[in-house]
Parts: structure tokens; sequence; C-alpha cells
């Protein structure tokens, strides 16, 4: 009996040691240089069997023997000032400098093709990296953890139009730059939207909502992803999948809140939660645009850059013809246009305020109480004298004094900043001037 | 004539000074383990003009200090933003006007007081102090929650 | 030239009748005689350890289940792959995080190196754990053992700390978290913690308490890992081999098997009978543990970020029993007083042990009441464990394992504490009457009646509260069991065993026991009835 055992769990040792040595040396990697190497081969082979002249074909006896004794190891690329360290060289050989001086070959398939665009020129991989831009798990030497979409790394692969993000960490010139046209789309939607209304950016803008600035730095693990099960398996969960569903799904359904209290039943003084404030943006807006928009909020980034890498914008003086067209860059700049709507013609939606058409013995019900409105300009603005107006945009008005629609139901999430701080002066009164000049029952004297 | 000292009680000085010497190293070793100098950011900081806090809770610098200051009509208080139950980070919610720390489920209201979860006690204060160029300067090194005191300086500022 | 013949005869006749090989090896040529098999064991500094000759029965598997040479193997295991570790970490907030994913990904063998000593550090916490239990169940600890059985559970107590301190090391979230958690019951200690009872006596800070000087700082950060790797590596790695050669030093001191010797027991040879036996095991668990490395890989999550939280944050999992119990009590009775009087209680059971049967053997009806005792805890600490590991979820809200943590719970029932004069009282009379009843009532009590007796009562006050008062069946159920096991372990067994104990041991030993049922009365009331505290005293930090 233990003689027996003796031999099995010997064996078993044995055999789970090779096993083991089996395991390891079984890398994904390897497959691919293997291959890169015998296509290699098998090119310059071809080329010197059709090849007559003799200098030509010195010159490809040299190739070969290259690729013949081109060694299978991993390969990184290093960038010590962005403490980068990539392993993507280790498959995607036709873009490693060493293996392909060029960066020119004829493999058109992946991992092996080379990829000669001007920008890899512009960034070489001894200065950038390949992660710095492209997102993904460099240190990483499979596939699927290299590329990121995994639990547990945030920064997985960016493809077009995504990638476009990073181009804005660097480049504060990115409007001017070819191949952003994206994040320069998505950032002029984000102005024409007036996202800036609500968030703000860097502590630019609205106190309505969190700030955007560092937005593609949000972990993960702060984000509630109970409402997207249907939309994204548990490896999807990054930062830029949650911006695009704000934009491509009622943000409402994504944060519902707690509109009648039940997480807080027990206690004495308990209040509900309205859902989130952000307007149903998706109807407006393309997928391309939606997915333009998100691009250019992955550059919004809090991370500490060395200096050599920045590229400043050259600013560009504006001029107005007159104040009317200050005032509506004015009412751009500030985002009056996220609950206003663009010429402020739209008031977009506000959860559990007044609005037309509700229907007041509905009150428990999410659809009435989403059929609240922030105020329309054009047809309000007559109503008010200019100062008035101007008080009004300085003070703000409190979430507290809003009008309900249910007067029990939670407070509305959107409300009316104090811009006290924020727009002064000359910005102020041509802000004024545009908005007294979109009424549309202009005909009242004063 | 010096007495001799004897046999008997020189042996036990001998062991006396073994002691002290086994003793002395244990507390020296201690010592040792005590940093005096810390690669931390310092527990003081200043936040800014006072003015610039607007009425209610502010976050401004809740990702580099840690803190939450709060500004009430009255004057200014610097809540720490760690639960006191276990530590960890909790997080604002303006709409329901309360911290909810993630780790075990306490809800703490802007005084810092238990609303729920088991954390044993309020959030700590850290000292705050309107200094004579109207900046406001914090030191969470030095904390206070026991309600009566904390509500009267160094751990509240009187700021209108 | 002709090759010599080759003979393996002869080989072996001029190998072994070298110089060389006998000045390393006493004991050849080897014959098969009693003589020689004892110059095997004792000749050979490695397995001197053992006697030449064993009782038969102490061979048997399922007397010892190999449960001490298991651990010291898997001690072993760690060493080897902890050196090999050492050589591509680097202990720095900059870097650990890094060597991590290179072991993973550029290491040759480093995953599957990472992996064994992982799942051999859960393994050897596992097995000490059950070693000790072994140890109890055979009442091997008693005379003259009992300093044998303190050392063990010093060593077990090492072994965890090792775990422990070994959790920071990769610096992902889940480490830094779990050893946030961990540490932060050390700033819960009376006087020398900030946040524990009496801090301010000696002016407490976070910058000069008991976990400033764990943490090297007062948050867990650079100084911390490297104060952990120097203590997983080399400190307590040191202190706990020292403790080892002197458990070992008493296992061969005090004969390997607790059994007593019978006349007619003839002993038989440990050269081959246990040495094949330990190799067996030893060989067994090795390709166990190889499996698992193989084809399991340990956890690595997000590197670590002090600002990010995990919700919810959970210390390891040997600690999880604890953290679960952070939920009922303060930090310093959860993290600071109970693992200290289980720590405590556990070194002095041998001293408080005076029952003399149920030696080198498994009996429950000879040991009812220590058995019953030491088994009623041990599984109170696993059901601990297995709730705070399987059925907590985010905000520490209780999850069944099947519902998803994307559900959102409400917040719990708002808590209540008992004023401080009932609270007072209660404290009194739970003491007063525990200590005191189960010795002066002497009359012997039939168990069945006094079971279904306090179940009849209890089942009344049930139904009253529940029409009367409009309390859930739930609640009445939970707290009616929770006081009918304290019945049963806290009066019934002590009134039955401990009426004969002399008066020191009488009262360490129902101290325990009734520290050991407060903790369940506690966990009743909050469950069934919300009460955060029975006593409060928040001028001195003191909640109970």
């Amino acid at each position: 009996m233990h003689r027996k055992l003796f031999y099995f769990f010997n064996f078993a040792c044995l055999a789970l040691f090779v096993a083991a040595g089996i395991v390891d040396n079984d890398r994904e990697w390897k497959g691919y240089q293997k291959e890169y190497k015998r296509m290699e081969i098998a090119r310059i082979e071809k080329a010197l069997s059709t090849e007559t002249d003799e200098a030509k074909k010195a010159s490809l006896d040299i190739a070969l023997k290259a690729a013949r004794s081109m060694p299978i190891r991993l390969r990184q690329a290093m960038s010590k000032d962005l403490i980068r360290y990539d392993r993507c060289t280790s498959c995607h050989l036709g873009i490693d400098p060493a293996v392909n001086a060029l960066q020119v070959n004829d493999y058109t398939e992946h991992p092996f093709k080379a990829s000669v665009v001007p920008e890899h020129m512009s960034h070489p991989p001894v200065k950038f990296a390949c992660t710095s831009c492209h997102g993904g798990q460099g240190l990483a030497t499979t596939a699927e953890d290299a590329h990121g979409e995994i639990k547990h790394w945030e920064e997985p692969l960016l493809a077009q139009p995504y990638l476009q993000g990073t181009c804005v960490r660097c480049h504060d010139n990115f409007e001017d730059l070819e191949g952003a046209q994206e994040a320069k789309r998505g950032k002029d939607l984000v102005a024409k939207l007036g996202c800036v209304g609500c968030h703000s950016f860097k502590g630019k803008g609205g106190e309505v909502s969190v700030d955007l600035g560092d937005i593609a730095d949000k972990p993960v693990s702060r984000i509630d992803w109970s409402q997207t099960t249907a939309d994204l398996d548990r490896h999807q969960w990054n930062v830029k999948n949650w911006i695009e569903l704000h934009l491509t799904r009622d943000p409402m359904s994504l944060v519902p809140g707690d509109p009648f209290g039940h997480s807080c039943e027990h206690l004495e003084k308990c209040e509900g939660v309205a859902p989130s404030g952000m307007p149903p943006f998706f109807e407006e807006l393309s997928l391309e645009e939606a997915q333009a928009i998100t691009a250019y909020m992955l550059g919004m980034t809090d991370r500490a850059l060395p200096m050599q890498y920045k590229v400043p914008a050259v600013k560009k003086p504006v001029r107005y013809a007159d104040n009317i067209e200050h005032g509506k860059a004015m009412y751009t700049k500030f985002g009056c246009a996220g609950c206003h709507g663009e010429g402020g013609a739209d008031g977009r939606r506000n959860f559990n305020a007044l609005g037309d058409g509700q229907d007041k013995t509905n009150l428990h019900s999410i659809e009435e109480m989403a059929k609240g409105r922030e105020p329309t300009l054009t047809k309000v603005v007559g109503t008010y004298s200019r100062d008035e107006l101007r008080k009004k945009l300085v003070d703000g008005v409190s979430p507290t004094s809003i009008v309900k629609f249910n007067p029990e139901g939670p407070t509305p999430p959107l409300f009316m900043p104090a811009w006290k701080t924020k727009i002064k002066g000359k910005e102020m009164e041509v802000l004024l001037d545009y908005l007294l000049s979109i009424a549309e029952d202009s005909g009242e004297e004063w | 004539m010096a007495k001799p000292v004897k046999r008997k009680d020189f042996l036990w000085m001998g062991w006396g000074a073994l002691a002290a010497i086994v003793g002395g190293s244990g507390a020296a070793s201690t010592r040792f383990l005590v940093p005096n100098i810390l690669y931390e950011p310092s527990q003081k900081f200043n936040a800014g003009p006072a003015k610039d806090f607007p009425f209610g809770v502010s976050t401004l610098w809740f990702k580099q200090q840690r803190v939450w200051i709060i500004r009430t009509s009255e004057g200014i208080y610097a809540l720490w933003a760690r639960c006191t139950h276990l530590g960890c980070t909790p997080n604002w919610f303006i709409a329901e006007n309360r911290f909810k720390c993630p780790c075990h489920g306490s809800n703490y209201n802007p005084d810092g007081d238990v609303l729920a979860g088991p954390a044993p006690k309020p959030l700590w204060r850290a000292q705050v102090e309107v200094v004579a160029s109207g900046d406001l300067i914090i030191d969470k090194a030095i904390l206070e929650n026991r309600p009566g005191v904390r509500e009267k300086a160094p751990f509240f500022a009187e700021y209108a | 030239m002709p090759l010599p013949e080759l003979s393996i005869e002869k080989l072996e006749k001029e190998v072994y009748g070298s110089q060389i090989w006998k000045s390393m090896f006493r004991n050849w040529p080897w014959q098969d005689s009693t003589r020689h098999r004892a110059r095997h064991i004792v000749d050979n500094v490695w397995l001197h350890l053992h006697p030449a000759k064993i009782q038969p029965r102490a061979l048997r598997w399922t007397f010892t289940w190999g449960l001490g040479g298991i651990s010291f193997l898997l001690f072993l295991i760690l060493t080897i792959s902890g050196v090999l570790l050492m050589f591509y970490y680097r202990p720095t907030v900059e870097l650990a995080y890094q060597d991590m994913k290179d072991l993973e990904f550029a290491v040759s063998f480093g995953i599957i190196l990472r992996n064994m000593h992982r799942w051999c550090a859960h393994g050897m916490v596992t097995i000490v754990m059950l070693h000790m239990i072994r140890v109890f169940l055979t009442g091997s600890y008693k005379k003259p053992r009992e300093f044998n059985w303190a050392i063990g559970v010093i060593l077990l107590k090492l072994t965890l700390f090792l775990s422990f301190t070994g959790y920071l090391l990769p610096w992902d979230q889940l480490a830094i978290w779990a050893v946030t958690v961990g540490t932060n019951m050390a700033a819960a200690t009376p006087i020398i913690g900030n946040e524990g009872p009496f801090a301010s006596l000696l002016g407490m800070t976070i910058s000069n308490d008991v976990r400033f000087v764990l943490l090297g700082g007062t948050t867990v950060g650079a100084n911390t890992l490297l104060r952990f790797y120097v203590m997983h590596c080399v400190a307590v790695p040191l202190v706990a081999a020292a403790l080892m050669i002197v458990h070992f030093w008493r296992i061969r001191k005090d004969t390997f098997s607790a059994a007593p010797i019978t006349k007619d027991e003839e002993k038989v040879d440990v050269w081959p009978n246990l040495v094949v036996r330990e190799y067996i095991a030893a060989a067994g668990v090795t390709a166990f543990v190889f499996f698992v490395s193989v084809y399991v890989n340990a956890p690595l999550e997000e590197i670590a970020n002090p600002n990010v939280t995990p919700n919810p944050s959970k210390a390891p999992w040997y600690f999880v029993g604890l953290q679960e119990l952070l939920v009922y009590f303060d930090p310093w009775i959860a993290g600071v007083l109970l693992p200290g009087l289980i720590i405590g209680g556990l070194c002095a059971i041998p001293y408080l042990d005076t029952n003399k049967k149920g030696v080198g053997y498994y009996s429950w009806s000879e040991r009812p009441f220590a058995n019953a005792q030491f088994m009623f805890g041990i599984t109170f600490w696993f059901i601990l464990i297995l709730i705070g590991n399987s059925f907590r979820g985010p905000n520490y809200f209780w999850y069944w394992p099947w519902e998803s943590w994307l559900v959102h719970k409400p917040v719990a029932a708002p808590t209540w504490s008992f004023p401080l004069p009932l609270g007072v009282f209660s404290l009194l009379a739970y003491g007063g009457l525990g200590m005191t009843l189960p010795r002066l009532i002497t009359a012997d009590i039939a168990w069945k009646k006094a079971t279904g007796a306090f179940l009849g009562f209890f089942a009344l006050v049930g139904l009253w509260m529940h029409f009367g008062g409009d309390i859930a069946a739930w609640r009445v159920i939970t707290v009616g069991f929770l006081l009918y096991l304290t019945f049963l372990f806290g009066f019934l067994y002590p009134q039955k065993y401990l009426q004969d104990l002399d008066m020191p041991r009488y009262i360490a030993v129902q101290s325990l026991v009734l520290m050991q049922m407060g903790v369940l009365v506690k966990m009743g009331l909050r469950l069934g009835l919300d009460v955060k505290y029975i006593l409060e005293l928040p001028q001195f930090n003191l909640n109970i």
C-alpha cells in the first residue's frame, strides 16, 4: 500500500512538474513571433528566387540571415518619462523598429502588419511607448490581458475614434491637428449641448453635477453599474462605456435614484432621491456624435505629465459683430443650453419639477414626474425686467425653492446655479442683451 | 573605609545592569521604529481664501487633502473624510445631504453625526483657522469630534 | 583499451566504501536490522528529530492526519518559493505592482511560484488551525505538554501574522484595503491606540500611537510596505522558525504520541514505518499544491489607490470573522479584546482542564465539557468567517450568495442603546448570575426538561410579543435561538461539569465561557432587536 502511494505521488509530482514546464513554456506571444519569422523567411526566400541582381541578392542574403537568426524573446518599448513598459511588440512585430526598421511590410493579417502612419513617426516608441496613446495593459503578454478589456484593468485598448481622446491629454492645440477631428467634433458638441452649464471642467462651469475635468481617471469601483447589466458584461465596465451610455441611453434609466425613498424608510428624516438630472441627449445625438463626445471626454485627465510632452495651443482672438452675437457666445460658453436648450427654445427635463401636460391626479407616476421641465427662455424671459433677469443669473435658484410636481417627491435635480463669481461685467451685460433679444414676446417696452 | 561590596549584592547589581540593557534595548528598538520624518503630505495646509467657499459642503479639497470644508452662516469647519469605523473614505451625496461610507455603510450628516451604520463616533473635525490674510488654514493632525467642543475654536472658525 | 566490466555491485561497494561517502553517511552498508534502522534515524541530523521507535497506534492516519507535518512542509515550500520570489520583487510603491505583473507575464515560472506561495499560505493557515483542533480533540495538550500547546498557539498567531504581512506585498487594491481594515483594529487598542478607550490619557494621536509604529506613517504607504516586507521575509520567519524548533524538540522529548503506553504494546521502528508515512503525506500535499498552482491563478486586482475604497473592503479571510464582529462591537472589543481573550484563553486551556481522561484518543463521552465548549467556539469562529466572506456585500449589508451585489439594499433600521442604569444592571446581572448560578444550583438538572421548559417559555414570550408587541417572528426566533445556546453552553454545561472545579479555575473557565456566550447574546440583541450598545460611556470611548 505505502509502496504504491510512494510511486503514485512521486510520479504525480513529476508529471505536474513537467506540466508546469509545458504550461510555462506555452506562451501566446511565442506563436506570433514564430509565425512572423516564418513569414519573413518565406518572403525573403521568394524574393531571392526571382532576384537576378547580384548586389541586391547579397543584401537579401543578409536579410535572410537576420530573419533566420531572429530570436524568439519578449520585447518591450520603454518610456521612462511616462513610466510605460509596453510589451505590445512581442506580438506586433511589424511595428517593432528592431525587427522591422522601415515599419513597412506586406502582411495584412493582424497582428503582423506594420502600421506606417505619420503619428507613429512623430511619436517614436522610445519616447512614448505604446499604451500612453493607445491604452491597454502594456506589461501583459497575452492578447486578452494586454488589450485590457478585463476585470481589474481600467484602461482598455482604445479603437478609433476613442483613441483621439489621448491626443487631447498632451495637445492643447488638438483642434488644429489632423487626426483629432473626432475629438474636436466632440468638443464642439459639448459646447453646443451646454454640458458646462451643469458640469465643471477643472473648476470652470456649473456646480449642478460632478466635475468632468478628470472623468477619464474615474475609478471603475466608484461607478454603480447596477442598471447596465443589459448593455455591458463585467469585463466591459470601464469609464469609456460609462460616458458613452450617458449619451446613448436615457441617463434617468442609468441612475434611477430612489424617488420614493425606499432605501431610507427606517430613518426619521427620509427624502427620496431624484434620478439623474442629465437631459436625454440621446434623443438628439447620433451614435457617431456620442462616440465623438466620449473620445473628447477620455482626454479629460488629471494625471501629471512631464512638461516636455505638453503642446500648448495658440489663443486666437475672437471678434463679435455686435453685443447680441457676443451674448450668444456667452450663452454657449456658460452652457445655458444644457438646461434651457439651444437658443433658449427648449427647456429640458427636470424630474419632479412642473411641466406641460402633467396629470395632476397621478402624483406618484415616474412618467408624470419626468415631464417636469426647466424654463424655456424664449417664453419666460419676456416676463422679466433686465435687472430682475440679472439678479436671477447672479443669485441663481436654489434647488429647494423649485416648485415640485409631487410635493412629497424628491427635490428636482436641476437648478439654476448662482453665477455671480463666474459671469461678470461685460460678459453679463451682453448675455442679458442676448437673452432679452430671444424673448418671443419682445414687443414689451422697457 | 569604604564598605566592601558583598558578593551577593554585586551579583544582583550585575543582573540589574543586564536587565536594564535588555529593557533599554527593547525601548530603543521601539523608538527606532517610530519615524521622525514622514514622506507624507503635510497634515497642515492652506485651503485658500475663506470667502471663496460656498455655503454648504465643499469637496474642493476632498481629493487632495481628504477633507470637506463646510460653511454655515456663522462660520467654517472642516470634516476629515475618514469613516470613524474603520478608516475608509466616505463620499458626499448632495441630493441626500449626507456622507456615506462604502465599507460598512455608515452614514453621516454634514455635522458629522452618525445617521446609520456601525460607526461608533461622529466624523472628526480638523483644526481650522482663518488667518489675517483671509486664508483658511487646516491642520488634520489635531482632531475633535465631541459635541460641544467641536463647535468651538479651534475646530470652528467664526466667519460671516 | 578494453572498457572495465560494469558491475553495479562493484560500483556500490566502491562508492559506499569510499572515504568521501563514509565521511558523510555513517550507516553503510545498509542492512535491514533493528540496529541499522535505529542508526538511520539517530545518525541523520534531519531525521534524529524522531525517536528510534514509536507506538504503532501513533502511526495511524486517523490519529494525527499528518497535520503538524503538513504545516511544516507548507512552511518549507513557502520558504523556498518565497526566497525565489524575492529575487524579482522590489518593495516600493512604484515598483511592487509592476513586479507582480512581471511575475505573471514576463518571468519564467513566475506565476506558478507566486500561485504556489499564495495557495500554500492559505493552506498553511487552514492546516495549522486544523492541527490545533486535532491536538485538542485527542487531549494531546495535557500534562506534560501544556507549554508546547502554548507555543503552538503562538505559532498559529505567527502564521496568521506572516500571511497578513504578505497580503500587502502585491500592492493592489485587495492588499492595501485588507491591511487598512486589519491595522485599524490596532488603532482601537486601549490606551496606546488613538481610537481606543482611555487614549486621551497618554495624549495619543494618529501620529504617535501603536498603529503609527506598525505602519510607519499615518496611512498605509511606502513605509508600511517596506516594514511589512521586512517582517514578512525576515523577522517573523526567524521567530517562527526558532519557535518551531522548540515545538519539535518538545514533541521529541515528550514522546511522539500522547497515547498512554500499555504494557503489552510493542513499539515499532520509526524507519521506515513513520518516515514513509511522512514522505507520502509530503509527496501527496506537494502534488496537490503543484496542481492548484499550475491551474489556478492567485488574485491580483487594480493597483493600490489610497483614495478609492473598494465596496465592500474585506480583511483576509482568516480575519473576516473578527471583521464580522466589528458589526456588533466597537473596534477595541472586536479587534483587540476578543482576539486577546481567544489567544489567552487558548494558551490557558491546558492549565484549566483538570480532566485526566481522554489523552491520546478521540473521546466525546470522557470530555464532554471541554469538547463541547471548544468545538462550539471553533464552529462559531468558522461561521463568522463564512458570514463575513460569503454573506456580506456592498456597504457590508447582508447579501445571500445567490443575490446580485448590484441590487441596492435599503438602509438598516436605526439602532438604539440601553439607558445607562439598565445597561449597568444588565451587565452585572449577566456576569453575576452567570458566575454564581452554575455553582449554587447543585441539583441534577434534567437536560431535556430544562430545554423543553426554556423553549416553551420562549415560545410563549414570542407569541405574546408577536401579537401584543407586533414584533416579527424571525426576530423572536433569532434572539430565542441564541439565548438557548447561551443557556445550554453557558449554564447547563457548566452547572453539570464545573461543580467540582477548584475556585480559581472555576472563575477562569466560567469567565471565558461567559465571554464566549456574551458575544453571541450581543449578536442576537443586534440582529433581533437592533440594540447598538448595552453599556454606552462615550466619555471614555467605552461602549459594550
